[in-house]
Order: structure tokens, then C-alpha cells, then sequence
């Protein structure tokens, strides 16, 4: 079973994951990361509010299982496979992110689609182990990435690149860009999509359920404050030029340079932020699978080979690293992501509010331990 | 090794399989008939003696005594003969209220341990483990006298696991030797022995090996499980046991630590591990074990603390430089050129001037090399030892970069692979090393970073869902147990070490010392 400490590393892991890759809240400029602490706080108020909630009033069950119980089967059905596809995209474009990165930064001469069935393999590895061997997997490498990290902001500081005068003067347009940069985007991405927990906050072998929303929330607010403070780093090494890098973190890394020796991370860099989104793209992997695996009533490992496949194939139908970065920010995060980290969360919990005390007396009938067989590791 | 546990476990078989059969094995009143048996029940030979003997002071019964040369203590025989006739006299005047067979078995043989046997199974199988058997005509029952001998080495060094300080002896071969080499170390009546036997031909003797009370109870049946279910014709080796009862059939990591120093297993007794000892090795296995395990020496608790620690640190980096430099060698080198100080780079391209092989290619083909000089060195007749390194430095090494086959880099590279890998000190643990460095190499050749990257992903995944005896392997990293982290990576002076491993030993058992033993200066004295 998944430990707290193995979900407090998995929830920092999955926030940072591929936020590291972009400067959040870009449209407010310097004023980025004041964009990035609104949207922590608007996003701890849906975890706390509605996320968690849901979880709350059914500790011993996921999503799906939710789903299924209180829409019946038919409704609980549709509603849980459209999840499975809202996982798998969310893996898709991470994969997508994953593969392009590697090509630009790494491997220059390898065909996409190979990189990409690699990825998809090593996800799919791990998801196969299950929830238990993931979990651990997350928490052994959190305190390597946290220290990968602070060597980073380290160099950045000692080689003078970070100049904290780049974020001044603060508020020059008024608080509303800052605002208008946070709601939803910053929302959606990446602090709503603690919406998959719903998925995996039931395999938590635990005393009371208070201790679970306490390590919850305070690993959110933990990494929310880290993504702030790269926030804060990477507008402060580049000032300007933050807005229109592909990856600005790795883009302030090459101005570091010691002793005319160790002048080119930027590949380290790169495998550190691969390593976040590995487990970001896994933990959607993992989701998918595991709502699928429930939906069809089969094992987690026939599971993941289906959603490997789609995966794999879904991240072709981008164009490009650009046209996946342009839908994401421009339609989906606005439009799409909410529907899913917001409205149907919300819809489930009013109607679990609603129909808790009919559902307070069977569900002693119920038996919610009977699937656990399939999947517990 | 007599072990009466077993003859009457095999007399149970027997006695179960009905009546017909029971009745042709049992031992009969007439002698020569149960001798003539016993010959044929083990297929004559010379090695099994019988010797008839008969005199007058015991009223001219007849009795033999049987045994197979070679195997039994000739000392410890004559002694008893000799016994037997010493106390004809004492029969004399007892004859009256005893038989000759319960006179023999109370009072008259000088041997501590014997038991009784019924038929001709037990008596045969009670031979071949190195009792004598003593029947007497007319008694139903025969007597088996322990008079296990025979050749054994000596306890000598272990040469597989080599301290510096610390107690020098090893395991040897024989079962009761190495149970005794315990016991003089553990001196607590916790200490529990359990036997068993395995294999159809070989019946191979097997000591599970624990403390009461501070091994989980859990583990000690699971152990108890996994070995009663082993059907198999030989034991040769504790290998043959460990690949049927670890975890998980298809890793190139150990699941079960081996090791042929008593130091070594009392320690894992006293932390609340499970030791099992086959019979005809040195090399005994503890269970359950971590990752972690595969790079602690028992010299780290007889050295300082701050040495031992540093030398774990060592450790530590050498299975990952064993296990990554060739693959980051050849990734860097064929891919991330960048990466390199100009400097190096250009120093590096010119060495690679004419090599006619890629990175990759010459890394396996070095590799490989070393790999058959090594596996030569393993094998051959040790006189012919120098002939090797000759060949492997000047020949293969020196003469190869000469040649220009194989860059000077490379060389340097390989070797110092090569050393990193005998410093993991678990055999074991290093040829796992070796598997995955090939493996990460043919990654590295083809993705670069990324393809090592990749490679190490899934070694974290694979590693992360190995379990030992139900342990995770990964304890105390996944999961994390702080109390655990004080004998990893760094070894804490002996008097903060209160508690034995969570999780491993029976937590209601933790503490194992004193509290505030920790010296501090004598202030009065000061």
C-alpha cells in the first residue's frame, strides 16, 4: 500500500512536473509569479473545497467507483471513460512534451515515433508494477530532484545570473493582468489536475482520512511555493527574454559556467526535467489505466496495454512541440481542463451531498473491497 | 549428521502406507535375516561393514554392529566395542529384570546420542547419514549410535569475504560445525535451530536459523512455507535453495544475502533476520534482506564509525560507477560532445583519430575482454595465474591502444569500471552491476542520455517492486523508515544504535542497548 509520505512525494513530483518546462502566467509578465501564488491559492480552494471533499465522504473509493455509485451504471459509466480519455490526453500531451524536448535538447537525429514508443515503455513498465511500486518510485526520487533543484538556484546565484531588479516595479499595469493570468490557466494548469488523486487517494494506507487532506494540502502548498520560486528565479535571470524561450529554466542554466569547466548542464538540466514529467506522464498513465481497469472490471496490467497503445498513438496527432503548446494554453486550459478539474467535481459532489443520506444506509451492503484483489500490490 | 527428526519422519511415511507394506519393512527377531535385508535394501558395497559379534557373557546372543566406512568416526566405534565388552560382566548380574537390547541402550554404550529404529528404511537411511546400528537377535528394534565422522576441512578464512579486522573465522561444509560456529557466538537460549531435509537423493540436511522473539514470526513461517514446498532430487548448494524460494524468479538483483563468515550471520540473527544453512557449503543465506544490505561489510562494525561510513559512501559510488561510466562514456562521447571542457573534447577526438570503431563498439568489445580475463582468472589453475594479468595488461591493453584499435580513454575507462566492481562487497550484488552496465550501454549507444535515462527508469521501477520475504527491497528508502536510515548509508557509532531495523525484526522487540551509554569526558577528572 501507498504510504502519506509516498503521496506527499508523489503530489510535489506531479505539481512541479512539467510546470518547470514553461514561465506560468507568462501574460503577466514580471509580474508571473504573483499570477503563479493567486493560482495556488485558487487551486487549493478547489482541492480543499471539492476535490478532497469527494474523497472525504467516500475514503474507500475512486472515481470511477464513485461514479458508478452514485450516477448508476450507465451515467457512471459514460462519465468515468470520459475521465480515461481526459488521463490519457493529459499522458498524451505529456508524452508529447517528453519526446519533443528530448529531440530538441538531446537527441537530435532520432525519429519521434521511437522516442515516443520509449517513453510509452518505460511509463507502461511502471504502471504495470501498480500503484504500491510507483508511489515508491516517487519517493525516492523527490529528494534527488529537490537537490538537483537547489544546486541549480544555487549556481544561478552564485554565477550572478539571478537579478532580482528584473522583477521591478511590480504591479505596474494594476493588479488585473496578474489576475486575468491566474484564473483559469494557472488553475487548470497545473494545480487543478490534482483531480487524478481522486484515482489513486484510496490506496493510502492510513489512520483517519484528516491525515490524508493534511499531507495533501500540505505538499500542494509546498510545491506551490517551489513553482513560485522558480517562478521568481527563472523572471529574475532572464527578465524579458523569460517570456519568449521555449524552456526558460534551461535557458538561464546555460549562463552558468565554473572555472571554464562545467559550462554546458544544459543536458543534466534537461534529463532532471524529464525525470518530472516521466512521473507526471506515469501517474496520468496509471490513472487512465486504473479507471479503465475498474470501468471493465479488469486486471491494472491488461489495462495499461490499451491505454499504452492509445497513448502512443494519440501523441502523433500533434503537428508539432508548438502547435501541442498553443492548444494547450489557448483552448484547453481555458475551455476544456475546468470542465473536468472544476464542474463535473463539482456536479459529483453536490450530488453526493445530496444523496449521502440515502447512500449512509446501504452502504453497508456494498463492498467496496471486493475489487481490491485485482489491483492491490 | 544423525538427525532423528528425520528417521522418524520417514518412519511415519511408512507406517502410513499400509499395513502390508509396514509389515515387510520391519526390523524381524532373526538376524541374519534384518542383515541380509539391510545389504540388499543398500545395494551391498564395500564400504558398508558388519560385524557380527557374540559372547559369552551376554548368554551367547547374537548381536551386529553396521556401518558405512568412510563416513563414521572409526575412533568413536572401537571405543564403544571396547565398552560393550568391558561391561559383559555388569549384564551378569542384571540379566534378571532387563534384555540384553534395553541393557545395551541404558547403560552399556559410550556414545551420547541414539535412538531407536523399527524397520529396515530407518536403519538404512540412518546409516547413511553416518550412524552405526547396532541389532540384536531376538529385539525387534535396532539401535542407532551417532558415530558421524569422517573427512571435513578445517575452519579456515573465509576467502570469499575478506576483512581486515575482525574474527577470521569461516563456514565449512559440515552443517554441524557451522551451527556450532553459531552457538559459540550467540550464547542465548532464544537461539533456535530447526531442521529440515531436502531432496529426494541427497537429503540434504537444512538448518533454519533464528532468535526467538526478535525475528518476525511471520517471516520465520514463510521461510518454514517456501522450503517445505521445494521438491527437488539434489541440494548441492545453498544457490539450489535460494533460486526456489526468493521472491521473484526474473531479476538480476539478489533477493537473498549469502555469506560464509558466522559474523556475518550472527549479526543478521541478532537484527532479526533468518539464516539458512545447507548442509555441504560454507555459504549460508539470510533472509529477509534490502538493497542496502549488498553493500555493508561486517567490517564496517568493527571499524570506526566515521571510516565505516566513508567507506560506504565508496561503495555506493562504485556500483553506480561500475553499473553507468561506460554507458555515460559512450553517451557523452557520441552525443552530448558539448558537455565536455574544449579542451578534454579535443584531447579525446585526437585519441579517437583512427580508431575504426564507434564508441559503443569499442566499449563491448573492452568489456568483453575484460570480462573473459576475469572469468579466466576465476577458473583457472592458480599456477598459470600470472600468465593472464601479462597477457590481459600488456597484450590486450597496452598493445591494443598501440595498435589503435582501442583509445587510451577507453582503456581507462573500462579498467576503472573494472575496479569499482570488486569493491561491492556481495559477489552477488556486482554481477548485477555487470548485467545492467551492458544493457545501459547498448542504451546509451543508440539514445544517448536519454536511452540511459530511460534504462535507469526502469531499473528504479524493477527495483522498487522487488520484495524479500514480503520486505520491500527498497526499505528504508521506499518506504521510508527514518529509524532505518542510521545503518545505510551512514553507520552510527555503536551506542546510538537502540533500535534493530524496523520492519524487519519484530518491531515489539525494537530496542537493543542501553539508553545514554554515549562516553563523555570524565568531568570531575578533567
Amino acid at each position: 500500500m501507498v504510504t502519506l509520505r509516498q503521496i506527499a512525494s508523489m503530489v510535489i513530483l506531479f505539481l512541479i512536473g512539467s510546470s518547470s518546462l514553461f514561465l506560468l502566467g507568462g501574460k503577466a509578465e514580471r509580474d508571473a509569479w504573483m499570477s503563479v501564488g493567486v493560482g495556488v491559492l485558487a487551486g487549493f480552494l478547489v482541492i480543499s473545497l471539492v476535490t478532497l471533499q469527494i474523497q472525504r465522504l467516500e475514503p474507500d473509493r475512486n472515481l470511477i467507483e464513485i461514479f458508478k455509485l452514485y450516477f448508476g451504471r450507465v451515467i457512471g459509466f459514460a462519465l468515468g471513460f470520459i475521465y480515461v480519455i481526459y488521463f490519457c490526453y493529459k499522458c498524451i500531451r505529456n508524452v508529447r512534451e517528453f519526446a519533443d524536448l528530448s529531440i530538441m535538447f538531446l537527441l537530435s537525429d532520432t525519429p519521434l515515433s521511437v522516442i515516443m514508443f520509449i517513453i510509452c515503455l518505460i511509463g507502461g513498465y511502471a504502471v504495470m508494477g501498480g500503484p504500491g511500486v510507483f508511489f515508491r518510485m516517487a519517493e525516492i526520487l523527490l529528494p534527488f530532484l529537490l537537490l538537483i533543484y537547489a544546486l541549480i538556484y544555487i549556481l544561478l546565484i552564485a554565477t550572478g545570473t539571478i537579478d532580482l531588479g528584473r522583477l521591478l516595479p511590480m504591479l505596474e499595469k494594476g493588479f488585473k493582468p496578474v489576475w486575468d493570468a491566474a484564473i483559469p490557466e494557472i488553475i487548470s494548469f497545473p494545480f487543478g489536475e490534482m483531480v487524478l488523486f481522486l484515482m489513486f487517494w484510496r490506496y493510502i494506507d492510513r489512520g483517519s482520512f484528516s491525515q490524508v487532506m493534511k499531507v495533501t494540502l500540505n505538499s500542494y502548498l509546498f510545491a506551490g511555493a517551489f513553482i513560485t520560486v522558480m517562478n521568481v528565479v527563472i523572471v529574475a535571470s532572464l527578465g524579458s527574454l523569460a517570456g519568449w524561450s521555449t524552456v526558460p529554466l534551461l535557458q538561464a542554466t546555460t549562463y552558468v559556467s565554473i572555472g571554464d569547466v562545467f559550462e554546458r548542464f544544459d543536458p543534466f538540466v534537461a534529463l532532471l526535467f524529464f525525470t518530472a514529467v516521466y512521473v507526471k506522464l506515469t501517474a496520468y498513465y496509471l490513472g487512465a489505466s486504473l479507471a479503465l481497469a475498474y470501468l471493465f472490471r479488469i486486471s491494472l496490467r491488461i489495462a495499461a496495454i490499451p491505454v499504452g497503445i492509445g497513448i502512443f498513438f494519440g501523441s502523433f496527432w500533434f503537428k508539432s512541440y508548438m502547435h501541442q503548446v498553443n492548444i494547450g494554453f489557448e483552448q484547453n486550459i481555458k475551455y476544456h481542463f475546468p470542465i473536468f478539474q472544476m464542474y463535473i467535481p463539482v456536479l459529483l459532489l453536490i450530488v453526493m451531498l445530496l444523496r449521502s443520506g440515502v447512500r449512509s444506509r446501504s452502504k453497508h451492503q456494498s463492498q467496496p473491497s471486493s475489487e481490491d484483489s485485482n489491483h492491490a500490490k | 549428521m544423525p538427525n532423528d527428526k528425520n528417521a522418524t519422519s520417514s518412519g511415519k511415511t511408512s507406517s502410513s502406507s499400509g499395513q502390508a507394506k509396514q509389515a515387510e519393512q520391519v526390523l524381524l527377531p532373526d538376524l541374519d535375516m534384518n542383515i541380509e535385508r539391510l545389504h540388499r535394501f543398500l545395494g551391498g558395497g564395500e564400504d558398508i561393514v558388519c560385524r557380527t559379534l557374540q559372547h559369552r557373557s551376554f548368554d551367547n546372543t547374537r548381536y551386529a554392529l553396521m556401518y558405512i566406512d568412510g563416513i563414521v568416526d572409526g575412533g568413536v566405534i572401537s571405543t564403544m566395542l571396547l565398552g560393550l565388552l568391558d561391561d559383559a560382566n555388569q549384564y551378569a548380574e542384571m540379566r534378571e529384570d532387563t534384555t540384553l537390547h534395553r541393557h545395551l541402550t541404558e547403560r552399556s554404550i559410550a556414545i551420547g546420542k541414539l535412538s531407536e529404529i523399527e524397520t529396515v528404511e530407518q536403519a538404512c537411511y540412518a546409516m547413511l547419514e553416518g550412524c552405526s546400528i547396532l541389532i540384536v537377535e531376538g529385539s525387534l528394534r535396532a539401535i542407532a549410535m551417532d558415530t558421524t565422522g569422517g573427512k571435513t576441512r578445517a575452519v579456515e578464512e573465509p576467502s570469499s569475504q575478506t576483512v581486515i579486522r575482525g574474527p577470521k573465522e569461516g563456514f565449512t561444509e559440515n552443517l554441524r560445525t557451522n551451527t556450532s560456529l553459531i552457538r559459540k557466538i550467540i550464547k542465548s537460549p532464544d537461539l533456535r535451530f530447526e531442521y529440515k531435509m531436502i531432496g529426494r537423493q541427497t537429503r540434504t540436511n537444512i538448518a533454519v536459523v533464528y532468535l526467538e522473539g526478535i525475528a518476525e514470526a511471520e517471516v520465520i513461517k514463510e521461510v518454514h512455507r517456501r522450503l517445505d514446498a521445494i521438491d527437488i532430487d539434489g541440494v548441492l548448494e545453498s544457490g539450489y535453495i535460494e533460486e526456489f524460494i526468493q521472491d521473484r524468479a526474473f531479476t538480476p538483483f539478489p533477493l537473498l544475502q549469502n555469506t560464509e563468515r558466522p559474523d556475518t550471520a550472527s549479526a543478521a540473527l541478532l537484527e532479526g533476520q533468518v539464516v539458512i544453512m545447507v548442509s555441504g557449503t560454507p555459504f549460508a543465506l539470510v533472509a529477509p534482506v534490502t538493497f542496502v544490505k549488498f553493500f555493508q561489510s561486517s567490517e564496517d562494525y568493527y571499524q570506526r564509525y566515521d571510516i565505516a561510513t566513508f567507506l560506504r559512501i565508496i561503495r555506493m559510488t562504485s556500483f553506480f560507477i561500475s553499473m553507468l561510466l561506460p554507458s555515460l562514456y559512450i553517451a557523452i562521447t557520441t552525443f552530448h560532445q558539448e558537455m565536455l571542457p574544449t579542451s578534454l573534447l579535443i584531447s579525446l577526438a585526437a585519441q579517437r583519430e583512427g580508431i575504426p570503431f564507434p564508441a559503443l563498439l569499442e566499449a563491448f568489445l573492452m568489456e568483453i575482454t575484460f570480462e573473459i580475463l576475469r572469468e579466466a582468472g576465476v577458473r583457472m589453475p592458480r599456477i598459470i595465474g600470472p600468465a593472464i594479468s601479462i597477457v590481459g595488461a600488456l597484450v590486450l591493453g597496452q598493445a591494443a591502444v598501440q595498435a589503435g584499435i582501442i583509445s587510451a580513454a577507453m582503456v581507462i575507462v573500462v579498467s576503472f569500471t573494472a575496479i569499482a566492481s570488486f569493491v561491492i562487497p556481495a559477489v552477488n550484488m556486482g554481477i548485477a552491476a555487470r548485467l545492467i552496465r551492458f544493457i545501459l550501454m547498448i542504451l546509451a549507444g543508440t539514445f544517448g542520455l536519454f536511452g540511459i535515462m530511460s534504462g535507469l527508469m526502469i531499473l528504479l521501477a524493477h527495483l522498487c517492486g522487488l520484495r524479500s520475504f514480503g520486505k520491500p527491497y527498497m526499505m528504508p528508502f521506499a518506504p521510508f523508515v527514518a529509524s532505518n536510515l542510521k545503518d545505510v548509508l551512514v553507520r552510527v557509532p555503536w551506542w546510538a544504535m537502540r533500535k534493530r531495523p524496523v520492519k524487519i525484526a519484530n518491531d515489539n522487540n525494537a530496542i537493543r542497548e542501553g539508553a545514554g551509554q554515549k562516553p563523555s569526558p570524565d568531568q570531575e577528572g578533567a
